[in-house]
């Protein structure tokens, strides 16, 4: 055998070695979540990116795009009630990276918006990674239709229209009426208006809400996930470290994903059990390629 | 006649203005930096406050507690002993505000100088003995007329939320332009100054503080000449002062113009009229004298001083007047039974001890972060008129903050590090069972239970039974307070979605500082007093 000959054997060899016989089922090259656990926040975080196909099949040269973190609350990382600064920072990063020209990272708290920018450390750490970090700003709210089942429209941070692309990179926690807070719930943090009263109707608003933003990626984060006394926590002892980031395109099947952290059936959460019925996304993790990973 | 203004009083003039300046802008500038500072401690912003002998004397006296961080206010003293009151000419923000509007009103002709013969300056000391004889007996009225107080309260609870509000209508301009990058920048830098900009007494507070400047307009400084009890007390002490004014009677040409043209009334012509206990050291006479006949020698003898011209008779009446308004002040409910609204801020001594302290100044309003705290009105009688309580429907009390117990310039409030704060109750929350809408419609909603900021939480569910209109029964999870962990912060009645009265509210019930202001026996026993 010639050396030529060889190293060309040895190419083919290694692409067929490395394509998963699962690829030609789905007729594309990832999986529809990639499921990563390991000990650092970050690298766990651009596996995820990674086994999806880079942050470039999400984000192309000149974006404009927005990670949209939950900022909700004045607590630290440790406390596990805002995403992981970490995760969000590494998010800035791939977006830089793969040619965005600004990401901006905003939230709408429940509490003031400067406190929990800091003790959440995501401010920082976005804006290490240059990232702009506005304070919500009252003049970009607008009543913008949202053509949902049961809202017909809403006050809007218009940034978040006002986009190309958008990450929604929520954490996975506990709540008293929707059970879980995750990907779908954490649009409640781009809006405005009495929000408080979309309580009410709370699972069919965070249907309607997760289908007008339309994020192109959504990056769960249940690097530690809040077991009891969610939505905010509190003590340390209500954290659990799970040491895990979820990322996919189908923004349902995320959050059937966030609830398997907590050993919750997705079918057991109503508005994934609506979301479904409404043909929004998967819910059925066996009918997920699902890539499992520890590094 | 040629002018031979000097050249030497008129350069001392100029940086007098350039200190005055100065000083307001430190004022100021504390003033915006009394603000959440991104980390949990704040530095010593209100330190301003510390310099002022008259809040320190009165707080000691009303309190009967030394309160060491007033030691600055010892150097004012001791300038005042060996130089006078320049430190109302020189240094004090309040001062420089009314000589700025002085300025102004004289400029503009609104206000002519005249020549004056009455003898109002004494107003001021008899306001100081009354406050000092009323704190004897520990009515702390001191806040109301205290310059710093003043003008600090003034300019939280009036000035910026004015100021405030007039950017933000400029910015909703300027986006109806559509220069969106401008509008975007200031509304970011203006977020960043965290003001708080509703208030329930700005309008009151404002037109006073509007009122005493348009005072001005009648005299010169009028505030600082009649009104100010700080004035009158570094008066007193400037009594034995060595810079004495002396004019040169081989230059006088008995023009008068110093008299008239005099900030404070200290009548600087004829030289043995001149009061030293008025003079604030602006200098005017002696950069305006058109013949250079007033300097103010070092080591001039005090042969003949003009000394404050107090009657005995009016002295007395003073004193007693302070004696006989302390009942008065105390007819009010307030002191035998709490109001139900009356939340103070966390760290507030019990109420008897803090009316002895608070001195109204608006610190830790500025520095709340969700404008909760507010001043009271009728809500903790007539002694406690623009002391702090907080207003759960305007804000509520953050969980890990615990700022206005560190800007507290007197100590009313006490410092407490952010666990301290969340180990007393301020007061308890309690669910209005015929609004709540779990409990009156039967919808889900526990934005309440969201909301509660204590781990486990203080706001619990029981389910509910709901019969509708039509005689159906719906299930929904409604919530109960657990009187035990429930710290009063009334985030939850903040955020109730019921929003013209919440259905969850908070009370002063409970509260650690208060002995008598209990529900339950038991969680009164088990709490440990803090102080």
């Amino acid at each position: 055998m010639r050396r030529r000959d060889f190293l060309k054997d040895i190419a083919i060899g290694s692409l067929l070695l490395n394509i998963h016989p699962k690829m030609f089922a789905q007729g594309t090259g990832s999986p529809d979540v990639a499921l990563i656990q390991g000990e650092s926040p970050s690298l766990i975080t651009k596996e995820a990116i990674k086994a999806l196909g880079g942050m470039q099949r999400f984000v192309s040269k000149g974006d404009k795009v927005i990670v949209k973190p939950n900022i909700g609350w004045d607590r630290t990382p440790e406390q596990a009630a805002c995403t992981n600064p970490e995760v969000v920072k590494t998010l800035v990063e791939l977006c830089f990276d793969a040619g965005a020209k600004e990401v901006k990272v905003m939230d709408n708290p429940c509490n003031p918006a400067r406190r929990t920018y800091v003790r959440s450390g995501i401010q920082k750490a976005a804006k290490s990674a240059g990232a702009k970090v506005p304070l919500p700003n009252k003049h970009h709210l607008k009543k913008i239709p949202i053509h949902g089942d049961s809202l017909k429209e809403w006050e809007i941070y218009t940034d978040f229209v006002e986009t190309d692309k958008i990450i929604n990179v929520p954490i996975a926690k506990t709540h008293s009426l929707s059970r879980l807070t995750l990907g779908m719930k954490n649009w409640m943090g781009a809006i405005g208006g009495n929000r408080n009263q979309l309580h009410q109707n709370l699972d069919l608003a965070i249907i309607d809400l997760a289908a007008f933003f339309k994020p192109v990626l959504t990056v769960m984060d249940g690097y530690r996930i809040l077991l009891r006394n969610g939505p905010q926590g509190g003590r340390l002892s209500d954290v659990k470290l799970h040491k895990t980031v979820a990322a996919g395109v189908d923004y349902v099947a995320l959050d059937a994903v966030g609830a398997s952290f907590f050993d919750i059936k997705p079918e057991e959460l109503r508005f994934l059990q609506i979301a479904k019925e409404k043909g929004r996304g998967e819910i059925d993790l066996e009918k997920l390629t699902i890539e499992k990973r520890t590094i | 006649m040629k002018k031979e203004r000097s050249k030497k009083y008129r350069a001392i003039q100029a940086i007098r203005i350039f200190t005055q300046f100065f000083f307001f802008g430190l004022f100021f500038y504390l003033l915006l930096m009394t603000r959440y500072p991104g980390e949990d401690y704040i530095k010593r912003v209100e330190i301003f406050f510390h310099f002022d002998p008259l809040l320190a004397l009165v707080t000691f006296i009303s309190s009967r507690t030394v309160y060491i961080f007033f030691l600055p206010a010892v150097l004012t003293i001791v300038v005042t002993f060996f130089l006078g009151r320049v430190a109302c000419g020189w240094v004090c923000p309040m001062g420089s505000i009314q000589q700025f509007f002085s300025f102004v009103f004289k400029k503009t002709q609104l206000h002519r100088p005249k020549k004056l013969e009455d003898n109002h300056t004494v107003w001021k000391y008899y306001l100081l003995i009354f406050i000092l004889v009323s704190s004897l007996f520990t009515l702390d009225l001191v806040g109301i007329f205290d310059p710093f107080s003043f003008l600090y309260r003034s300019f939280v609870v009036s000035v910026m939320p004015a100021l405030s509000y007039s950017v933000s209508s400029f910015i909703g301009v300027i986006y109806g332009l559509n220069l969106l990058t401008i509008g975007d920048v200031l509304v970011q830098f203006f977020e960043n100054l965290d003001i708080n900009a509703i208030f329930l007494q700005g309008l009151l507070i404002g037109m006073i503080f509007v009122g005493v400047i348009l005072l001005n307009l009648s005299r010169e400084r009028f505030w600082c000449r009649y009104i100010c009890p700080l004035g009158a007390l570094l008066g007193v002490i400037s009594r034995w002062n060595v810079l004495k004014l002396k004019i040169d009677t081989e230059k006088c040409i008995d023009c008068n113009l110093c008299s008239l043209q005099c900030q404070m009334q200290a009548d600087p012509y004829p030289n043995e009229k001149w009061k030293s206990s008025e003079c604030d050291y602006c200098f005017t006479c002696s950069a305006i004298c058109p013949t250079n006949a007033i300097s103010f020698p070092g080591k001039a003898a005090p042969e003949s001083i003009e000394s404050i011209d107090l009657s005995r008779r009016k002295v007395v009446l003073t004193s007693l007047l302070g004696i006989l308004a302390i009942p008065f002040f105390r007819i009010s409910p307030a002191r035998s039974r709490a109001s139900e609204k009356l939340i103070r801020p966390p760290g507030a001594l019990p109420e008897e001890k803090f009316l002895q302290k608070c001195v109204k100044c608006g610190e830790c309003m500025k520095v709340c972060p969700t404008n909760a705290l507010q001043p009271a009105m009728t809500e903790a009688g007539p002694e406690g008129l623009w002391t702090p309580m907080l207003v759960m429907k305007i804000g509520y009390c953050e969980y890990y903050c615990s700022l206005c117990t560190q800007v507290c310039p007197t100590g009313a409030i006490q410092e407490l590090t952010i666990w301290q704060k969340n180990n007393l109750k301020i007061g308890t929350a309690w669910v209005d069972q015929t609004r709540c809408i779990p409990l009156k419609f039967g919808n889900p909603c526990i934005v309440c239970e969201e909301h509660c900021p204590v781990s486990p939480k203080a706001i619990k569910f029981i389910t509910v039974n709901v019969q509708q209109p039509d005689g159906s029964i719906k299930s929904a999870q409604a919530p109960v307070v657990d009187m035990a962990t429930c710290t009063g912060c009334g985030i939850c009645e903040n955020k109730c979605p019921v929003v013209d009265a919440p259905a969850i509210y908070v009370t002063s019930v409970g509260e650690t500082r208060s002995e008598r202001n209990q529900v339950l026996l038991d969680i009164f026993q088990s709490e440990e007093d803090p102080y």
